[in-house]
């Protein structure tokens, strides 16, 4: 029967080739269209670390000054997304949570030991002990350092997998030495391939659509060397003065990333209680002029505070969908004129014994092989679309790039996985049904006679 | 005319009409929005940015050894780039103009503005050199340029670059202006937040657009205050601006010797200008492109939709049409039924599309801080809509029209 149903839709098919092309045709733009966009959509939305939902939290106290928010502030109900250095030690000295790390991105000049190999600039972050352990970071070689080299910093060092490539070939490097802005650090770990995406515990930049930085020193060295953040530093109140190269770590701006580790919820809600106790005690010093607004957030929160889908994303998905709607629309048109151009057809199978059943299956069994073959041929756009796009919107930071990780990164937002190729065939049939259902239910319903007529 | 019967023959078939309209409704929804999009985009790549993009180009230094004399090495970078033959001015700069970084401050014509909360104007620092607007090609259009001997020695970081503020700035025309709505800030002494300083703004340069921010953030991108001062080092930009033509014949030559010019740094990057205002700009041309074209597809569908429809009415319509001609319609009269049944239709979709593409309108503007829609964009998308729907009828209704009036006396 399904062979046979089949068969008559092929030929049905091919007895109008250019209506059955305009059909496959619309269907199969309006799936490139909507896969394109959910590819980008799906690449953006994605979570880092959906396994510490309950346990990694981003830490932000509202330390502004009471002010009008500014036209600028598309959400000004939120506190800065960083805290002072004040503020960082304060929380620092809580045992409540299992890890806490208090960090920051800089940059330093790497001098590699061979002499034929000029030096060049890498990212640093200069953070406390936890981070590895935290973020759930993949080790090649060795590990962190322990928490008794941050303050009195160690002179340490952790790679990442690329920077071990580019300066020791790719060899076990633990214990050897690597020179920093004219200072020796030793190798303590090299990190294996390890991209978050986004890069949630530090979004400053591209909103987090970047590669982790490329060396790892402990915190200490941020303040013994002077080292300046590359990420954002805000001065909140009024009453910060910048006039040396301490003044980060002594007035009210907020420049460091911080982050804490708990066991369980009962954790998290002391943490809070903690927090929000510090701030009290400190307005009573004449900070925190705000009504308390602490945020211990876990990373979908933190990234949709962040916005890291972005509009353009949401956009690009909106319009995909309202896409694939006029295609459907379209071929719904379509479908319904080529059924009623056959109708003399049903209309004899019907007089010679078919049931209404028999001629809607035969005609959903049509829809559907338009449909399946709307998606091959859409899917085929999306492939060649993605590249396109890729092209179009990443050709000057592929050029530049000498980070093959940052490569990769760029890959990934267009990269199709396996999920949303199966929403594509899903897609596809849904398509196909929804523009096929009423078409071919009419059909089914007419009554015989009047098709057995001439016009 | 022959309303009343079309419009009855409507009705009977109406399925196939109703999608139509509402293929034309969506697509007008679409168009509308994106067109205003697109423009709202490269509008924003668009926007003169003051600097002379093509004959500029720009070098990054960074520092490799601890001992490195920074102070001696700009000065000698600096007499260096300016004696090469074909450069017409060289500057140091604490940021790239083009690029995303940017540092800013607050600024005020009265002391007092700047105690009240949120009070002040954001101004974007520049610490250039006296060649500084020569360097980037910017206009002086009222007062004068920083003499040599005021430009202050690099300070050891950006704090210290704070504390030792020469009391001189040239700012951008609309800084000026935002600050002394009268227009008469040359000459007038403006007040710093954070940092307790004032100066006097000696020069204001026509237009400096600093970043390729979107519009909503043009307060950062357009209001600039040159400061006489060497940015801290260690690591340095020079911006060079050459003689129409020889620009990148200078950069090679420069990157050639520039390396080896002073010990213990090295050259981290040397770009053209053009070049990173280009890349800058990548993000908006490339959404520009992929509505665009998006957009451009969606009226294609739709296109065919029409005709599709159209075509099928004619084909099962052939009879009624012969006959119709046999009984004395004119050529001209079949064509011209179906001109108007699709004008009814696609007047049908536009109502509805309007109300549709307003909707949108609104959620849009809210979403990426536009204004509103204006609405001579509704009205040139109606009028698409009509001309498009107009020219895909055309050729089925032609086909209509060559109908022979034999048709009415055969069977099928």
């Amino acid at each position: 029967m399904l062979i046979h149903d089949l068969r008559l839709a092929v030929r049905s098919l091919r007895r109008n080739p250019v209506l059955s092309a305009l059909m496959i045709g619309a269907i199969a733009v309006g799936i490139a269209a909507s896969m394109i966009s959910i590819t980008l959509y799906h690449a953006r939305a994605g979570h880092p670390i959906p396994w510490k939902d309950d346990k990694l939290f981003a830490v932000t106290l509202d330390t502004r000054d009471d002010e009008p928010p500014q036209s600028f502030e598309r959400h000004p109900e939120y506190p800065p997304f960083q805290l002072t250095y004040q503020d960082a030690r304060a929380l620092y000295t809580s045992d409540i949570p299992q890890h806490s790390v208090m960090m920051f991105r800089s940059g330093q000049v790497l001098t590699p030991d061979n002499h034929g190999v000029k030096p060049f600039g890498v990212s640093t972050r200069v953070t406390t002990a936890d981070f590895f352990t935290m973020f759930d970071v993949p080790f090649l070689y060795g590990s962190g350092w322990p928490r008794a080299q941050d303050d009195a910093p160690g002179a340490v060092v952790v790679l990442s997998r690329y920077m071990n490539e580019k300066i020791f070939g790719g060899a076990n490097s633990v214990g050897r030495l690597v020179v920093l802005d004219g200072r020796s650090y030793r190798v303590v770990g090299v990190i294996a391939s390890w991209m978050p995406r986004p890069k949630y515990y530090d979004l400053n930049g591209w909103e987090g659509w970047e590669i982790p930085e490329e060396v790892f020193i402990p915190f200490g060295w941020g303040r013994t060397l002077k080292m300046s953040p590359h990420g954002n530093t805000n001065c909140v109140r009024r009453s910060a003065k910048m006039d040396g190269p301490d003044s980060l770590y002594t007035q009210e701006c907020v420049w460091l990333q911080y982050w804490v580790e708990v066991r369980n919820r009962a954790e998290r809600d002391r943490y809070q209680a903690f927090v929000d106790n510090y701030t009290n005690e400190q307005r009573l010093h004449g900070r925190f002029p705000r009504k308390n607004n602490n945020r211990v957030v876990n990373v979908p929160t933190w990234l949709a505070m962040w916005d890291v889908v972005g509009e353009d994303s949401r956009m690009q998905l909106v319009l995909g969908f309202v896409f694939l709607a006029v295609c459907v629309l379209n071929t719904i048109g379509l479908m319904l004129a080529k059924f009623l151009a056959a109708a003399p057809i049903s209309g004899l199978r019907r007089a010679l014994g078919a049931r209404r059943s028999d001629i809607t299956r035969q005609h959903l069994i049509e829809v559907i092989v338009v449909g399946l073959a709307g998606g091959a041929v859409g899917m085929a756009l999306t492939l060649g679309g993605l590249g396109g796009l890729k092209v179009l919107m990443f050709s000057g930071r592929l050029a530049h790039s000498h980070n093959p990780d940052r490569l990769v990164l760029i890959q990934s937002f267009f990269h199709m996985d396996i999920p949303v190729m199966l929403a594509a065939v899903g897609l596809s049939l849904l398509a196909g049904i929804l523009a096929g259902l009423y078409p071919a239910y009419r059909i089914g319903h007419l009554a015989p006679a009047t098709f057995l007529k001439t016009q | 005319m022959e309303i009343r019967p079309l419009l009855a023959a409507l009705w009977r078939n109406k399925t196939g009409p109703l999608l139509v309209a509402a293929q034309i409704a969506l697509t007008l929804a679409v168009v509308v929005n994106m067109a205003y999009l697109v423009h709202q985009k490269l509008a924003d790549a668009g926007k003169p940015t003051g600097i002379d993009l093509g004959n500029v180009f720009w070098i990054t230094t960074e520092a490799n050894t601890s001992d490195y004399n920074y102070a001696a090495a700009v000065k000698a970078d600096l007499a260096y780039l300016n004696s090469l033959p074909g450069v017409v001015a060289a500057s140091t700069a604490n940021n790239i103009p083009q690029t995303f970084s940017n540092s800013s401050l607050t600024f005020a014509a009265d002391p007092q503005t700047l105690l009240n909360p949120s009070g002040g104007t954001f101004g974007t620092l520049y610490f250039g050199t006296d060649r500084f607007i020569d360097a980037l090609g910017l206009k002086l259009v009222a007062g004068r340029n920083f003499a040599a001997t005021t430009v202050g020695p690099p300070a050891t970081d950006f704090g210290s670059a704070m504390s030792a503020w020469v009391p001189e700035v040239i700012v951008t025309q609309i800084f000026a202006d935002k600050v002394f709505p009268k227009g008469d800030a040359l000459g007038k002494t403006v007040y710093v937040g954070f940092i307790n300083k004032s100066c006097v703004i000696v020069g204001i340069v026509e237009q400096m657009r600093a970043n390729p921010l979107p519009s909503q953030y043009d307060q950062f991108a357009t209001q600039i205050v040159i400061l006489p001062a060497i940015p801290p080092g260690p690591g340095g930009h020079y911006i060079v601006r050459t003689q129409p033509g020889r620009r990148d014949a200078l950069m090679a030559e420069v990157d050639k010797n520039f390396a080896d010019l002073q010990p213990g740094r090295f050259v981290e990057r040397l770009e053209a200008m053009d070049r990173t205002a280009e890349d800058a700009r990548e993000g908006y041309r490339a959404s520009a492109i992929i509505l665009a074209v998006a957009t451009f597809f969606v009226v294609m569908v739709t296109i065919v939709g029409i005709v599709g429809l159209a075509a099928f009415s004619v084909a099962s319509r052939t009879k009624q049409l012969g006959t119709r001609r046999a009984i004395g319609a004119r050529k001209f009269h079949i064509l011209r039924y179906f001109l108007v049944e699709n004008w009814i239709i696609t007047t049908g979709g536009v109502v509805l599309g309007s109300l549709l593409a307003l909707a949108a309108g609104v959620e849009l503007s809210s979403m990426y801080q536009m204004s509103q829609l204006p609405l001579y964009y509704l009205v040139g998308g109606v009028l698409m809509l009509w001309v498009v729907g107009l020219i895909a009828v055309l050729i089925p209704a032609l086909r209509a029209a060559a109908i022979s009036p034999a048709v009415a006396t055969r069977t099928v």
